[in-house]
């Protein structure tokens, strides 16, 4: 890793916010009106990391954690309030004009594309705002055809696209200029398997071809497991895991799922995994839903087959099956444990 | 300069485009706004069917009059500026409205573009035609229908300050509303403000004289819409009121340095909070 | 009476509440609107001063001015535009979630926009009316009856209900007709001319007093009237009982189109 060539330097990166307490109820509103109540809120609190080039890093952390205030600072929307951020040795805030055109930023949920504008006369409009030649261009369409299959649509009206259609078309948007790094914000939401499967390839061969630097954000565990050999993981505005996927997974991918459909919804009473099972506080949640059940375990603790027989020996089932443990539960399991994980996971390597 | 004109001249081809395929919504929507212009000067029609011109009178002396046509004159020449305005520059509406309260604004951030150039250039409003139409419609109009003598009495050469003053005319226009619609950076919304202050225009319509100490300074220095219409339009009928010309030049100019400055101190402010 | 208002208090509340927070926006809105009745204040003062008589049509020009502003105020209060939102939401097909509450929908929409409008009357309707009275008062030695300030206010409720169920019939219609824009522009122009917002019906001769007899003219023109004393007794007890009458027409309109627009969502499924 010392060797290659750093893109991002991150030194403790600072956002704060000034928010205004609004009191619930009617009175609240009025209060609220007349004399506003301040509040100070720290949403980045002082992060720091680097990203060679040519990586694909993947931001991860609940809502609201800081993860768009800091993709905004890197992309020159939000000014920090301290600390420094320099991307290809720019400052993102300082000579906007000249550092965007060294990025390309896609924001999943909203598009950048022009709602009534052909695809073609988007790519057209963009072509002018970056200055880019057309020889540039013309190559740049056709590898960007090639790798986003653009060609069935590009004449359609963007709001007539579907989403799947509307993201690759998106992502070749944000290439057009060829950007040293590329930001996506959640760009497979909302989106159906097949589809984040081509997006997910593509977004692969844009980084291997062009040597493109990538950080994104996501809740989906895929994106992450095929695409980021690195992810930052912040939770209220701070950094709380850096590192590769598999040293995260080596900690707490031991988390399994036991889902199973009762013959007999009452029946349930029988089962008792906190009374038969000596596990610790976080290793276990039970949830029921009429006669669905499903118990979230440690598998470190009792294995996997246990709990199968254990189970299976009390009550009837009508369905059962085991799962690993998803993003959403090894990060809410680092969020119950809520300390900082960076010393720790740094003394267990 | 000119990647900016090109970039504006695809948008109007790709609005053009969108008339011929939305032709029933743009047809509804020139009908609406033709017949909004329509009631208001079928009630001037009204109204002068009662008086035979319109005056203006301290302690009983008439000063000043109008005829039913110099005002349609005036109120059609009014049209001209707005209408480019509307037609050009409509985007900033959208910023006050809603573009920065949903957080759309940050798009405009990440283009190796001036941000107030990219709204300004991103969208042409058809809609103004309406404005446009009826506003040349009434000064053809009032020009065929005036008494020979009083036509006659145009100097023709009064059209070149005219045509000079028209393009600063609409920079007042949008200079208000940049600044108005660049308070929405502090509060995100500030739609309403360009509203009332654009109101402001509709005193423009009528001779300025008609109006009480208070209003014709508004209208002549603080939001300067008179400058946009009655000042210039009773310039080319009679030729009075030459000291306009410059002033709106000048007004302009001061008008377009103060909304930039707002507009850059409301971007430092959206950069340091946000949205 | 009582579990229908404690029913409907948290949808009033609620736009009571949405006022408030959009209270500053509303104020300046309403400032650039007011504008053009000054616009016109000015502009009737110098037709009166060029005109030979005292009056023109019957109006003297302190009544012309009452006559400008309260009308403005009437166009406001009886304004409504829950009505829209009830067509949008039975083309989505999210009506279906109000539809399986047991309250009735019409009245939550009813509800929710008298509380804005509790706002907007103690916003606007005091300094205006106390404006214009304090001008009449000066300029004519006139001042407002309360008899014809209680007959206005009852005139005002059934304009607003007849305002509110046309535009609950016509929200679902420009749904069906796909074109809200365009033709909610010419609507309002040409509602704002046939009810006498624009200039009185006065003016417009025996056009004009065709003009009374419809329902635009029940929006504005009545309660206005009313409000100046301009009417006698049997003219204000004919035009209210032509308020009432269109109050009626309405109702059974908009249940008519609605019932016909929820078949239709029946039928495609939502």
């Amino acid at each position: 890793m010392e060797n290659k060539e750093i893109m991002i330097e991150v030194h403790d990166l600072r956002k704060d916010f000034k928010k205004t307490i609004k009191e619930p109820g009617l009175k609240g509103s009025f209060k609220a009106l007349f004399k506003p109540k301040h509040e100070i809120i720290s949403a980045v609190d002082g992060i720091s990391f680097q990203v060679p080039k040519g990586e694909i890093i993947g931001f991860i952390g609940p809502n609201g954690a800081g993860k768009s205030t800091v993709i905004k600072m890197l992309t020159g929307i939000l000014t920090p309030t301290s600390g420094e951020c320099r991307i290809g040795g720019k400052i993102p805030t300082q000579n906007r004009k000249e550092y965007v055109k060294e990025i390309g930023v896609v924001f999943g949920q909203r598009t950048q594309l022009w709602w009534d504008l052909a695809l073609r006369e988007t790519y057209m409009v963009l072509k002018e705002i970056y200055e880019i030649p057309d020889e540039d261009y013309e190559k740049r369409m056709k590898f960007l055809n090639e790798v986003l299959e653009l060609d069935d649509f590009i004449t359609s009206p963007v709001r007539t696209l579907s989403l799947g259609q509307r993201m690759r078309a998106d992502i070749a948007a944000s290439l057009l200029h060829n950007p040293k790094v590329l930001f996506l914000d959640e760009p497979t939401i909302g989106l159906d398997v097949v589809v984040k499967d081509s997006i997910r390839k593509a977004i692969q061969k844009i980084n291997q071809e062009n040597g493109t630097t990538v950080i994104l954000t996501t809740h989906d565990l895929e994106d992450i497991e095929l695409l980021c050999e690195r992810i930052v993981m912040i939770d209220k505005g701070k950094k709380v895991f850096d590192g590769p996927l598999s040293e995260l997974k080596m900690r707490f991918g031991q988390m399994r799922e036991l889902h199973f459909e009762l013959k007999d919804a009452d029946s349930f009473e029988i089962l008792k995994y906190s009374e038969d099972f000596s596990f610790g506080e976080e290793d276990l949640t039970v949830d029921k839903n009429g006669s669905e059940v499903n118990v979230r375990f440690n598998s470190d603790t009792v294995s996997v087959e246990q709990m199968l027989s254990y189970t299976l020996s009390k009550v009837h089932v009508k369905d059962i099956n085991v799962k690993d443990a998803d993003i959403e539960e090894i990060i809410r399991r680092l969020y119950l444990g809520g300390g900082n994980l960076i010393e720790e996971t740094s003394q267990t390597v | 300069m000119r990647r900016i004109l090109k970039l504006h001249s695809i948008f109007i081809k790709q609005d053009l485009k969108k008339i011929m395929e939305y032709k029933v919504d743009f047809l509804l929507g020139a009908v609406g706004f033709v017949l909004t212009q329509a009631v208001q000067i079928l009630c001037l029609g009204f109204i002068f069917a009662a008086i035979p011109a319109l005056c203006y009178t301290v302690n009983g002396e008439v000063l000043d009059s109008w005829t039913f046509e110099e005002v349609l004159f005036i109120y059609g020449f009014s049209l001209i500026p707005k209408g480019i305005d509307h037609l050009l520059y409509d985007n900033l509406w959208g910023l006050g409205y809603w573009i920065v309260d949903k957080g759309d604004f940050d798009k405009y951030l990440t283009r190796p573009l001036s941000p107030w150039i990219y709204i300004l250039c991103e969208k042409f409003c058809v809609d103004a035609f309406g404005d446009l139409i009826v506003g040349i419609a009434l000064i053809v109009y009032s020009l065929c229908t005036m008494p020979a003598d009083t036509l006659m009495a145009i100097n023709p050469w009064r059209i070149i300050p005219i045509l000079i003053v028209i393009p600063f005319a609409v920079s007042i226009f949008t200079s208000i509303k940049t600044g108005t619609a660049a308070i929405s950076f502090w509060t995100k919304r500030s739609g309403h403000i360009t509203h009332m202050c654009y109101m402001t225009n509709e005193f423009a319509k009528y001779p300025a004289k008609i109006y009480n100490g208070f209003v014709k300074t508004l209208i002549t220095y603080i939001l300067p819409f008179a400058l946009t219409a009655y000042y210039p339009a009773i310039y080319l009928l009679r030729g009075e009121e030459l000291w306009s010309i410059p002033v709106t030049v000048l007004v302009a100019a001061v008008f377009f340095v103060i909304s930039q400055i707002v507009w850059r101190r409301g971007l430092r402010a959206y950069e340091s909070a946000g949205s | 009476m009582k579990r229908l208002l404690r029913l409907y208090k948290p949808f009033t509340n609620a736009g009571i509440q949405e006022m408030v927070v959009y209270r500053v926006n509303f104020l300046f809105f309403l400032l650039g609107e007011i504008m053009k009745c000054f616009v016109m204040f000015f502009v009737w003062k110098a037709v009166f001063e060029s005109s030979n008589g005292e009056t023109l049509y019957g109006f003297t020009y302190p009544q012309m001015v009452v006559y400008l502003f309260i009308s403005f105020l009437c166009g406001y209060l009886s304004y409504s535009d829950g009505s829209y939102a009830i067509g949008k939401e039975v083309l989505d097909g999210s009506i279906a979630m109000r539809m399986i509450k047991p309250v009735n929908f019409d009245m939550c929409f009813l509800f929710q926009e008298l509380g804005s409008k509790i706002i907007q009357v103690t916003m606007i309707f005091l300094p205006i009316t106390v404006g214009v009275e304090l001008f009449r008062f000066f300029t004519s030695g006139e001042i407002l009856a309360v008899h014809h300030l209680l007959l206005f206010i009852v005139s005002m409720i059934l304009a607003y209900g007849i305002n509110f169920y046309f535009n609950l019939s016509y929200g679902f219609l420009a749904f069906f007709l796909k074109n809200l824009w365009g033709t909610d522009i010419i609507k309002g122009v040409i509602i704002d001319f046939l009810s006498g917002a624009t200039i009185p019906l006065a003016f417009m001769g025996g056009f004009g007093k065709i003009l009374g007899f419809l329902p635009f003219a029940s929006l504005s023109y009545t309660p206005v009237m009313i409000y100046m004393g301009m009417y006698d007794t049997k003219q204000i007890l004919f035009y209210l009982g032509l308020q009432v009458i269109w109050l009626g027409v309405f109702i059974l309109i908009s249940k008519l189109v609605l019932k016909s627009a929820m078949k239709r969502l029946v039928v495609h499924g939502g």
